[in-house]
């Protein structure tokens, strides 16, 4: 048989892999890296993103130290990131439990499934929200059909708070789509074999699915810690960050102040702090998962 | 490739550097007095019943001018001037644009922050505006904007409302207490008070103690007026405008209507709210929802010993052109156009409040188009002694500050005395920051 020959159309020398890379790398170094380094500097000024600004060191920073709206932001945000993501974790892979079998019409299940998720925070889902929530809305009438009483959502701390935990909740599809990946990498016979030796399904849920599972578990834990650290336009569309500012965000923060406030220098120095806090919550998510991990290896 | 990244970050240092020092003197591009072919935007916010009437002007500026054309930028107030404060410091702002009042403090203190129109007076007629209308729009002796119109914020009430619960539109303070009670039996509200971006509840509870005192709350010049106790009275008035069932508490009133603008919600369009505090020149949304005819302008409230100062007036809207701007001369022209043309008079209506332009004021006083809400309500201001807001008290952080303390009061997390002595002194550490 003739062996046939493949000519690289591009020519492979020393720098094609750089060039090849060159359009991320541009793309990085123009929206991310730049504003990046920018940001800092105009961290140290006291910018309102108009005017000449004034080098005034670290000002900002002692600044966000004295603020108590700033302590408020970062304790909602800290709350909102505990109740969320474990809640989503626990829901997203049940559905991708439930997801991971081969019947009929799976597919149209799996969809339905991530579809909530392409939704974000948009106008449609804040109108849909008003609808459900707001006094006489169909969440009261649900509750009170079981005979519980009006929750008075919009209004009181707790119920503005549930709101926008259910609203990510129920976004769940991207963290489902990494489970149930994992799901199907795990080989069927060691389930077959467990239950050869009379093992139960939920007993194999724990004793194979979910050690098995660890590595993506933590790499969902990591992503969602993110994204919900980074909330913003959940409470920003729904609840405006009330009331008495108990949905009202590091996020929020950031952007009251360098667009409604003109208060961009001061904004810079807060993302920049708030960039260290996820980081910082990063690393302790290592830490603390860091021998589970090393077993698992 | 490390070496690259460490550069291209000490690069964004440096770029941002400089453009600390960079936004300093206004550089114009200077009027070179023809009108040429070239496109432009224009940008406002408002209702539909404002978005409609401006693109039909647009329309028969393109028919005049079909060699210069506007691409019309609109939207609802929530969040404009974000949308507006990010295109300016990017340089992107449209050429010509409506701005609020206190726009001219934030982002033009020098008065550098748009196009000097005082060069602009070949294309732009001013003479039909009197001074003090003018003066609104100059910032360090620079005109920076010219105001479209002068109006007050009034109650505007749903007469099917009243006529249901049987009773008549207040005339004094006393009477609009009197009023919770009696309509809070039929399940209505004499009126809605918010905390939202308008911020009604401060303002009306800030007329009330202008009334009384005389003094002011912000002066022009960015002072506090209001002492401590000032502050308190306006805080204990507005506690019992919510005891006495004049307003929805602000806890009942989000439950009920979301984060909904108010003309947007059940409440009000079903008229279970039969009052709204607004500027005569924005009340047309309002109407728009309700049945025609069934919104009417009530009285600007006074006390039971007949004091009736205290309310305000400010320019409603103003419009201004960009200091980047590559064609003043046709910016100046179009402004000119949608300011005083007496026929783009006629198709813009009151959707802007009474012009204050007066060539187009006769034009609607001509075509018999001088009614209206916002002309009734204009008519009511007119026999009053107003005083002209200042623009700090718009500023959108004093107006955070005001709505804290409306909600910390109304949801009972402070006293009145607690929330004044809290609010006293974040406001004047504000308006000392600002002042500079």
């Amino acid at each position: 048989m003739k062996k046939r020959s493949y000519r690289n159309p591009v020519g492979v020398g020393k720098y094609t892999g750089l060039w090849l890379i060159m359009p991320f790398i541009i793309g990085f170094a123009a929206f991310t890296l730049y504003p990046f380094a920018a940001s800092f500097v105009l961290g140290l000024t006291d910018s309102d993103g108009v005017h000449t600004a004034r080098f005034i060191g670290a000002d900002n920073f002692t600044d966000m130290l004295a603020s108590s709206e700033l302590r408020g932001a970062v304790w909602t945000t800290l709350k909102y990131t505990l109740i969320l993501v474990p809640l989503k974790l626990a829901v997203s892979l049940l559905a991708a439990v439930l997801l991971n079998s081969e019947i009929k019409g799976i597919g149209v299940y799996r969809t339905i499934f991530y579809v909530p998720s392409i939704l974000g925070s948009s106008l449609a889902i804040v109108i849909m929200w008003q609808f459900l929530f707001t006094s006489g809305g169909l969440a009261d009438q649900l509750m009170g059909l079981v005979g519980l009483p009006s929750v008075g959502w919009y209004g009181s701390s707790t119920g503005a708070m549930a709101m926008i935990v259910l609203l990510r909740l129920w976004e769940f599809g991207s963290a489902m789509i990494l489970f149930l990946n994992a799901l199907r990498d795990i080989p069927a016979e060691y389930y077959e074999a467990a239950r050869v030796d009379g093992c139960g399904r939920v007993r194999a849920f724990f004793r194979i699915t979910l050690p098995l599972l660890g590595r993506v578990i933590f790499l969902n834990l990591v992503l969602q810690t993110i994204a919900a650290m980074q909330e913003f336009s959940a409470p920003y569309m729904i609840t405006g960050g009330g009331p008495m500012k108990s949905t009202y965000t590091i996020g929020m923060l950031i952007y009251d102040e360098m667009f409604r406030y003109h208060n961009a220098g001061y904004a810079n120095a807060v993302s920049w702090a708030f960039f260290v806090l996820v980081t910082g919550v990063v690393l302790v998510l290592f830490a603390v998962t860091r021998r589970r991990r090393e077993e698992d290896v | 490739m490390k070496k690259l990244f460490i550069h291209l970050a000490a690069l964004g240092c440096i770029t941002a550097l400089s453009a600390c020092g960079s936004t300093g003197s206004a550089k114009y591009t200077p009027p070179d007095g023809s009108l040429d072919k070239c496109g432009l935007r224009f940008s406002w916010w408002g209702g539909d019943d404002r978005h409609e009437a401006t693109l039909a002007a647009i329309d028969l500026w393109q028919q005049k001018h079909p060699d210069i054309t506007i691409t019309p930028e609109y939207g609802g107030w929530d969040g404009w001037t974000e949308k507006v404060s990010s295109q300016i410091s990017g340089g992107t702002a449209p050429d010509i644009m409506q701005i609020n009042y206190d726009w001219l403090v934030s982002l033009s203190p020098e008065g550098d922050g748009f196009y000097d129109l005082g060069l602009l007076t070949d294309r732009l007629d001013l003479s039909v505006f009197d001074d003090e209308v003018l003066s609104f729009g100059r910032m360090n002796g620079r005109l920076n904007a010219v105001t479209v119109s002068v109006s007050g914020r009034g109650l505007f009430y749903n007469s099917d409302t009243f006529r249901k619960c049987g009773v008549s539109y207040p005339q004094t303070w006393s009477e609009l207490l009197a009023l919770g009670d009696k309509m809070s039996a039929e399940g209505c509200y004499p009126l809605d008070l918010d905390i939202q971006s308008g911020g009604t509840a401060w303002y009306l509870a800030v007329v009330y103690v202008q009334q009384q005192t005389g003094r002011q709350f912000v002066t022009m010049d960015g002072e506090l007026g209001f002492t401590e106790d000032d502050i308190r009275a306006a805080l204990d008035f507005y506690k019992q405008l919510e005891d006495a069932h004049v307003t929805r508490t602000v806890r009942e009133r989000i439950d009920e209507d979301g984060n909904a603008a108010l003309y947007q919600s059940p409440s009000f369009i079903d008229g279970r709210v039969g009052g709204v505090l607004e500027w005569g020149s924005s009340v047309g949304k309002y109407d728009m929802v309700l049945p025609a005819g069934t919104l009417e302008a009530g009285a600007f409230l006074r006390g039971d010993d007949g004091k009736s100062g205290g309310w305000m007036i400010k320019p409603s809207v103003m419009y201004a052109i960009s200091k980047d701007t590559e064609y003043p001369d046709e910016a100046a022209a179009f402004m000119d156009f949608i300011l005083s043309d007496p026929e783009c008079a006629a198709v813009l209506g009151t959707t802007r409040g009474i012009p204050a332009s007066s060539r187009a004021e006769e034009a609607l006083e001509a075509g018999g188009l001088l009614s209206g809400l916002a002309y009734d309500s204009d008519e009511l201001l007119s026999e009053l002694d107003v005083v002209t807001i200042s623009p700090y008290m718009e500023l959108p952080r004093m107006k955070e500050l005001c709505n804290t303390a409306i909600e910390k009061v109304s949801y009972g997390k402070a006293d009145t005395s607690q929330a004044a002595k809290e609010l006293y002194t974040s406001a004047e550490e504000y308006l000392k920051k600002v002042r500079k």
